[in-house]
C-alpha cells in the first residue's frame, strides 16, 4: 500500500505543479496542526510569486498594465474602436469593446468592415505588406515546411514571365490590373526602396580587442566578388588591410577575416565602420559572419538588436528602414533588442525580426534567400564551368526534381574534427580518370574538416560526350568519396542530413556506372568532373577539404 | 501533385491573398500576425490541395482554414497567440458567417478593391498621404504620429477616419464604375 504524502511532499507537489486531486485539502490539515508546516508554506508560496514576478511575469508589468486599465477607463468607445483597428488595444480596452458589441447589434459587422478597410491601407501604402512581398515571404515558408517540394523553383519561373515586358493590348479580361503590372510594381518598388532606404546599424565588436592591438590592421580582405566597388570614405589598403575608418561598399561581395580568426563578408550597397577597438560598425547592407571555433565570441549589434550570443553562422539583414533582421544558419545563438531587455535564443534556421519602432522582437520565418551572394562567396566554392548551384544553409537534398546537368553544391558541415579515420575513394591527381571501384585510402582523423555534399544531375540526351564541370575550392581538398557505400558509411561520420535518409534515397547515390569521369588538380584545389550524357539518376560526391 | 494544379494553387494564391488577409484581420488578429496567419492558412490549404473539391470557391475554403486557425489562437498560450484577445475574437467569429456579400468583400472583389484604393491613394494630398503613410508604411501608432505631428492623438485618429471614410468612398466609386463595364 502506498504511504500517505508528508507534509512537506505534499508541499513540493504544490511548488511543482504537480498537486493531484485531495492534496491541497490534505496540505491544509496538515499545515493547520503544524505550525512550522503552515509557516514554510507561506514562505514558498510568497517566495514563489516573488520569482514569478522577477521573471516578468508581474511586478511593474501589472503595475504599468493597472495603470493603463485606469486610463483606458475613460476612453471613448470610438477612441477604443480605434486602438482596436490600429491594433494597439490591451485586453482590457478590447473587452470594452466587446461589451459596445454585445449591446450594439450590428456594431461587429461595422468593425470588421473596419479592420478590412484598414488591411487594405497597409497593403496599399507599405512596401513591406505588398503582394511582393507576401509571396516571397509565402514562397520561403512554403520551401522550408514543405520540404518535398519545388514550389520555389516554380515561383521563380513565374515570376520570370511575370516580368518580362507585356504588350500594351494584352490586358486580362475582367481585371483591372494584369498581374505584369502588379508584379512589376511592388518588385521595382521593394528594389528601390533596399537601394535607397538606409539599412540599419550593425556593429561587430570584436572581444578579442586585446589580441588584435598589436597588429597593423584591424582586418583583411580575402576574398571578393566581381564588381566591387568603393566610393567615398575609406577603402582597403593594396594588402587588403582594413583599418579604422568608414567604408562605403557601393556594389559587390566583399569577405574580411578578422584577426580572431572569424569572418565577416558584407554585401554592397554597404557602408561599414571598423573602430580603433576592432570593433566593425555596418550602418548599410547584409552581413554574414562565420564565427571562428577559436574566436573568443563575435558580438554583432544593429540599430535594434544585438547578437548576445555568437552562432556558428549568422546573418543580419537591415536593408529595411525600421527593421533588422537575425538569422541564424548554424548553430545556436541568442539576440537581444538593444538596450537591454527582451531576448530570443534562436536555434539553427530560425530567424528573428526586430521592430525599432514597437521595440519588440517577431518571429518571422526562415528565408535565407536575401544572402544568396554573400553565401555564394562565403561557401568557400567557386563554379569555373558549367551549370554550378550553390544551395543555401538548410536547403533540402533532393533525389528528384533537380535540372538538368546542372551540379548543385550543399555545405553538409562547416567545421568538424574526424573522431576517426575516414574512408574516402582514389582520385588521381593532374589527369581524368574514371570514377570506378578502387581499393580506397585511409583519411587520418586529423585537423578541421569541412565536408561538401555535390549532387550531379544527369541530362536527358543520351551520348558518348560528356558534360563537364569545374569548381575550384579556397582550402585544400583532402577526400574526395564517389562510390555509395562509401557515401553511405562516411554519412553520419561527417555529420551529413543524409544519415537520416532512408534506404531509398542512399541506395545506388554515387557514381557508380563507371562512365564518369574525375579530375584533381595538382595543387587540389579544383575539381572537374565529366559526366556521360543521358544517366539514370541524380549522383552524389563528397568532398572534404582541410580547413588548417 | 501535378505541375497543373501548382500552377492553379500559386494563381490562386495571387488572386486570394489580399480577401484573405482582410478576413484575417478581421477576425482581431494582431496586425503584425496577419501575414503569418494568412502565410498558414495557404500552407495547409496547399498541403491539402487534393482534397479540394474544384467545383467549389477556393476562397470560401481558404477563408474556413484561416477562421479554423484563427480559433484555434484561443487555446494558445498567452504569450503565443496570434489575437488581440479572446473576448474579441470570439464576438468576431461569430459575425463571420459566410455571407454572399462577405463573399463579395473578401474573395472575388477583393483584389480589385485593393487596386481600387490605391489609385485613390494616389489622389490624396501631400499632407495626407504623410500622415497616412506615417500610420501604414511606418506602422507608427496614432500616439507616435500625434507627437511627430505635432497634434493630439484624438486628432490624428479623426484624421485619420475621415481619410479612411474618404477612401472608402472613392474606393467603392471606382469599383461600382469597375463592376458597371
Amino acid at each position: 500500500m502506498k504511504p500517505e504524502p508528508t507534509g512537506s511532499e505534499l508541499l513540493q507537489r504544490l511548488l511543482l505543479g504537480e498537486s493531484e486531486g485531495g492534496d491541497m485539502t490534505a496540505l491544509g490539515t496538515a499545515a493547520s496542526g503544524d505550525a512550522d508546516l503552515a509557516k514554510c508554506v507561506v514562505d514558498e508560496l510568497t517566495f514563489s510569486e516573488l520569482l514569478r514576478q522577477a521573471l516578468g511575469g508581474g511586478g511593474n508589468d501589472v503595475e504599468v498594465r493597472f495603470e493603463a486599465s485606469l486610463a483606458s477607463a475613460s476612453l471613448s468607445i470610438e477612441d477604443l474602436l480605434g486602438r482596436v483597428t490600429e491594433g494597439s488595444a490591451t485586453s482590457f480596452e478590447c473587452d470594452q469593446v466587446v461589451k459596445h458589441l454585445w449591446e450594439s447589434p450590428g456594431a461587429e459587422r461595422q468593425l470588421r468592415r473596419d479592420l478590412v478597410m484598414e488591411e487594405f491601407l497597409c497593403e496599399a501604402l507599405s512596401a513591406a505588406k505588398s503582394e511582393g512581398a507576401f509571396l516571397e515571404s509565402l514562397e520561403t515558408r512554403m520551401w522550408a515546411e514543405t520540404r518535398n517540394d519545388r514550389f520555389v523553383e516554380d515561383f521563380t519561373k513565374r515570376l520570370e514571365l511575370e516580368l518580362l515586358p507585356v504588350p500594351p493590348d494584352a490586358v486580362e479580361d475582367g481585371k483591372i490590373v494584369s498581374f505584369s503590372t502588379a508584379w512589376g510594381r511592388p518588385v521595382a518598388k521593394m528594389a528601390a526602396v533596399a537601394a535607397a532606404l538606409g539599412f540599419g546599424a550593425f556593429v561587430v565588436a570584436q572581444m578579442a580587442a586585446a589580441y588584435l592591438a598589436g597588429t597593423p590592421s584591424l582586418a583583411s580582405v580575402v576574398k571578393t566578388s566581381s564588381g566591387v566597388i568603393w566610393s567615398g570614405g575609406a577603402s582597403p589598403g593594396e594588402d587588403g588591410s582594413i583599418r579604422s575608418g568608414l567604408y562605403h561598399l557601393q556594389s559587390g561581395v566583399v569577405s574580411m577575416r578578422m584577426a580572431s580568426g572569424s569572418e565577416l563578408t558584407v554585401e554592397g550597397p554597404a557602408i561599414f565602420e571598423v573602430g580603433d577597438d576592432a570593433s566593425t560598425f555596418v550602418h548599410e547592407g547584409i552581413a554574414l559572419a562565420r564565427v571562428s571555433p577559436t574566436d573568443l565570441g563575435i558580438s554583432l549589434r544593429s540599430e535594434g538588436l544585438s547578437v548576445s550570443e555568437s552562432a556558428r553562422l549568422i546573418g543580419i539583414d537591415a536593408r529595411t528602414d525600421g527593421t533588422t533582421e537575425a538569422i541564424v544558419f548554424n548553430g545556436e545563438g541568442g539576440i537581444c533588442l538593444t538596450g537591454g531587455g527582451k531576448c530570443r535564443e534562436l536555434s539553427e534556421f530560425e530567424a528573428v525580426k526586430a521592430d525599432h519602432a514597437r521595440e519588440k522582437l517577431i518571429d518571422v520565418p526562415y528565408n535565407p534567400h536575401a544572402f544568396s551572394n554573400a553565401w555564394a562567396l562565403l561557401s568557400g566554392v567557386d563554379d569555373n564551368l558549367g551549370s554550378v548551384n550553390i544551395e543555401l544553409p538548410g536547403a533540402e537534398i533532393a533525389s528528384s526534381g533537380g535540372k538538368e546537368g546542372e551540379v548543385q553544391v550543399f555545405v553538409e558541415n562547416e567545421s568538424f574534427r574526424p573522431e576517426s579515420e575516414l574512408e574516402v575513394d582514389r582520385v588521381m591527381v593532374g589527369e581524368f580518370a574514371v570514377a570506378e571501384a578502387n581499393p580506397g585510402q585511409q583519411l587520418q582523423a586529423k585537423g578541421e574538416l569541412r565536408s561538401y555534399l555535390l549532387q550531379l544531375w544527369p541530362t536527358a540526351e543520351d551520348g558518348d560526350e560528356g558534360v563537364e564541370t569545374s569548381l575550384t575550392f579556397d582550402h585544400p581538398v583532402v577526400g574526395v568519396i564517389f562510390s555509395s557505400d562509401r557515401l553511405e558509411s562516411s554519412d553520419s561520420s561527417v555529420g551529413s542530413v543524409m544519415a537520416q535518409a532512408g534506404e531509398a534515397e542512399s541506395a545506388g547515390r554515387g557514381m557508380d556506372s563507371g562512365s564518369d569521369e574525375i579530375l584533381l588538380s595538382q595543387d587540389r584545389r579544383t575539381l572537374n568532373f565529366r559526366v556521360k550524357k543521358g544517366g539514370g539518376q541524380v549522383e552524389q560526391v563528397r568532398v572534404l577539404v582541410a580547413l588548417n | 501533385m501535378n505541375l497543373s494544379a501548382r500552377e492553379l494553387f500559386v494563381q490562386q494564391v495571387r488572386e486570394h491573398h489580399s480577401g484573405l488577409r482582410g478576413f484575417v484581420r478581421s477576425l482581431g488578429v494582431d496586425p503584425l500576425w496577419v501575414d503569418d496567419v494568412a502565410q498558414e492558412a495557404f500552407i495547409v490549404a496547399y498541403n491539402r490541395l487534393d482534397e479540394f473539391d474544384q467545383s467549389r470557391d477556393f476562397g470560401a475554403w481558404l477563408r474556413g482554414i484561416a477562421r479554423n486557425l484563427v480559433i484555434n489562437e484561443r487555446r494558445k498560450d498567452a504569450r503565443r497567440k496570434r489575437i488581440l484577445s479572446d473576448n474579441l475574437t470570439e464576438v468576431l467569429i461569430a459575425s463571420s458567417s459566410v455571407s454572399e456579400e462577405e463573399d463579395e468583400e473578401m474573395g472575388d472583389l477583393a483584389l480589385l478593391r485593393l487596386n481600387a484604393l490605391k489609385e485613390c491613394v494616389k489622389s490624396l494630398p501631400e499632407k495626407s498621404l504623410k500622415l497616412l503613410k506615417s500610420r501604414y508604411e511606418d506602422d507608427n501608432s496614432a500616439q507616435d504620429i500625434a507627437e511627430a505631428f505635432s497634434m493630439n492623438p484624438p486628432a490624428v485618429r479623426k484624421a485619420l477616419e475621415r481619410m479612411r471614410a474618404a477612401l472608402r468612398e472613392c474606393m467603392e466609386e471606382k469599383m461600382a464604375l469597375a463592376t458597371a463595364h
